[in-house]
């Protein structure tokens, strides 16, 4: 009887002090996360505007305006939204295909024995932890038309110039290379998961004869499925929000072929002030972004494989 | 004549043994040496754009553009390093940015160890579903939240100062920092807390003698994701910072790129320079860096 009170007082204390531990996680998921994002919809249904926020303004009091702000965004012919849906969606796919497709390769040859891999490893890394904005203004002078590296290369190769991200329809291309150029985390996080696939897979199907392509298609893959899909989504996550190309060099131009979401959201919230048109942009573009993370996770049971039931969620 | 120049690299390599269930055939080999040349040339051509930068940042502005190009400067110039303060004042921008990145690193790092034990090793109720709100949270794109925050910000009157930019990382840091430190406490043997335990010591101090020093590289791992997180933020630090005096290295040479007027070499060097801290702090952690990740067995 006494022994049982004790074992609940320890689970009390030991309650309290995860609670005190928790403090700064849970003021971070209410107030900074999931409150926000409940707001941002009843955002969207104002006329809220930078205006409001200037003290000794002379702003009207804020209105509720239902729907007009999704009818405006949408409507509007100088935003353009749906112009701006499709490219962002058009460069987040471009980009999550192709640095998957990079950094798995690379990966798979950083875990090779070979001399100086640690140096390697850091030199894939390092475009990952420059800071943004000097990576997109330093590529901006690489692809230059005139005198610019790549285009060099290119002539060098008997290959034409190009004018990357000064033409609208190189523009998105060129800017998803750049992203593959900085995916060093991605490499780490596959290299990550190739060393904890089981060495014995490989022996055992080098013994029955397999070659190194049935190995890598047959024990490599699927055991790294679950680390593809995690890279997936994140990758999808963050490309979806790409901004820094057009707040650092391309302001959405040429024309409006970078004119991300998250660009947009910006010039007419902060530039334009209209902070409800905004919120209705915010607004949708988490639409955008749960769809296409639903079909992802939707396709995610066909092809990632289990490896059986020991590992705990 | 290939088969000779592979031979001998066969002897020196120690690292051979631990395949030692079988003898290496020759197609192996032949494949290590071929994926290590493509890895040269794939490490040459990421590297190329950063030495580019470096060698325009020291050639005279008519001399970069020039074609064919040039590889190395045909004079080494480093006064093209002495930007003056009025285009790019390094210093001043370099002292603001640490005034966000430093507070947000250390604190953020404290309070994702501290959420990340409790996740890992303590009971309480609820403890599944706070777990799956923080999960999900990794999934929700930050720019979702910004305009409410903007709001919330702007009407506690604290725009254009550093407090939007450094409070949000006093919770913990971002799920993801949470998680992996969990991840990485749950590798460690439960034995060890439970002997501190029997010993007297409290939680706070079972973490803090026992949990803390074991999990040196997740630690660092955590440090050096809000580090380049902080640092790399451009939209955040354009919207909260208004005030020329209180710019970050990365408004400053977005400033710079939008008003500079042929000064070519210097914005090469303004962009070198603001390459350099991050990668002062990644070579200093670079030797944890993959195996702390590799360590929290990234399985999700």
């Amino acid at each position: 009887m006494k022994n049982k009170t004790k074992r609940t007082n320890n689970a009390c204390k030991e309650q309290r002090a995860a609670y005190l531990f928790l403090i700064p996680a849970l003021l971070g998921l209410t107030l900074i996360t999931y409150i926000p994002l409940l707001a941002v919809f009843g955002i969207s249904l104002t006329d809220l505007n930078v205006g409001h926020f200037i003290k000794g303004g002379t702003m009207p009091p804020v209105q509720f305006v239902g729907f007009q702000n999704f009818r405006e965004i949408f409507q509007n012919p100088n935003i353009d939204f749906l112009n701006s849906i499709k490219v962002t969606v058009v460069f987040a796919l471009l980009a999550v295909v192709c640095s998957i497709v990079y950094s798995m390769l690379i990966a798979m040859l950083l875990n090779r024995k070979m001399p100086a891999r640690g140096f390697f490893r850091a030199v894939f890394y390092i475009p990952y932890i420059l800071p943004a904005a000097s990576v997109m203004i330093s590529w901006w002078f690489l692809l230059k038309y005139d005198g610019g590296l790549i285009n060099y290369i290119l002539v060098n190769l008997g290959l034409g110039k190009s004018y990357f991200l000064s033409a609208a329809n190189t523009a998105i291309p060129s800017l998803a290379m750049i992203a593959v150029w900085t995916s060093g985390n991605l490499i780490v996080i596959f290299l990550a998961g190739l060393q904890n696939v089981p060495r014995v897979y490989h022996e055992a199907a080098e013994i029955d004869g397999a070659n190194a392509w049935q190995r890598f298609w047959n024990i490599t893959i699927p055991c790294m499925t679950p680390i593809i899909f995690y890279n997936l989504l994140m990758s999808l996550v963050v490309n979806l929000q790409v901004v820094v190309p057009a707040l650092a060099v391309t302001k959405g131009g040429p024309g409006k072929s970078t004119m991300f979401m998250t660009y947009l959201m910006y010039q007419i919230g902060f530039r334009g002030r209209e902070l409800g048109q905004a919120g209705a942009i915010a607004f949708v573009f988490f639409i955008v972004a749960a769809i296409l993370a639903f079909i992802l996770f939707a396709t995610s049971k066909s092809w990632i494989y289990n490896e059986g039931g020991d590992d705990q969620k | 004549m290939n088969e000779s120049a592979v031979q001998p690299s066969r002897v020196k390599k120690g690292s051979l043994k631990r395949y030692s269930f079988k003898s290496k055939k020759r197609s192996e080999k032949i494949a290590d040496t071929l994926s290590l040349l493509i890895i040269i040339f794939m490490a040459a051509l990421v590297m190329l754009p950063l030495w580019w930068m470096v060698r325009s940042s020291l050639m005279k502005s008519i001399e970069i553009f020039k074609w064919p190009p040039q590889f190395f400067p045909s004079e080494w110039l480093f006064s093209n390093y002495n930007i003056k303060p009025t285009t790019f004042d390094f210093w001043r921008y370099l002292g603001n940015t640490l005034t966000i990145v430093v507070p947000c690193v250390v604190f953020g790092t404290i309070t994702a160890i501290f959420c990340g034990y409790a996740f890992a090793r303590l009971r309480f109720k609820g403890k599944t579903f706070l777990f799956s709100l923080c999960v999900g949270s990794m999934l929700l794109p930050t720019m979702v939240t910004l305009i409410p925050l903007y709001i919330a910000w702007a009407s506690l009157g604290l725009t254009d100062t550093y407090w939007p930019l450094i409070l949000p990382y006093l919770c913990g840091g971002g799920a993801f920092n949470i998680f992996l430190i969990r991840q990485f406490i749950k590798t460690l043997p439960r034995e060890l807390d439970e002997s501190a335990a029997i010993d007297g010591a409290g939680y706070m101090r079972t973490l803090v003698s026992i949990i803390i020093p074991s999990i040196g590289p997740a630690i660092i791992v955590v440090a050096l994701l809000i580090f380049i997180s902080t640092w790399n933020d451009l939209l955040q630090q354009t919207i909260y910072i208004s005030s020329r005096e209180k710019y970050t290295m990365a408004v400053g040479l977005t400033t710079f790129m939008g008003s500079f007027k042929n000064d070519y070499a210097g914005m090469f060097a303004a962009t070198c320079l603001s390459f350099l801290p991050g990668v002062i702090v990644y070579l200093f952690g670079q030797r944890y860096f993959v195996e702390g990740i590799v360590m929290t067995g990234m399985k999700n």
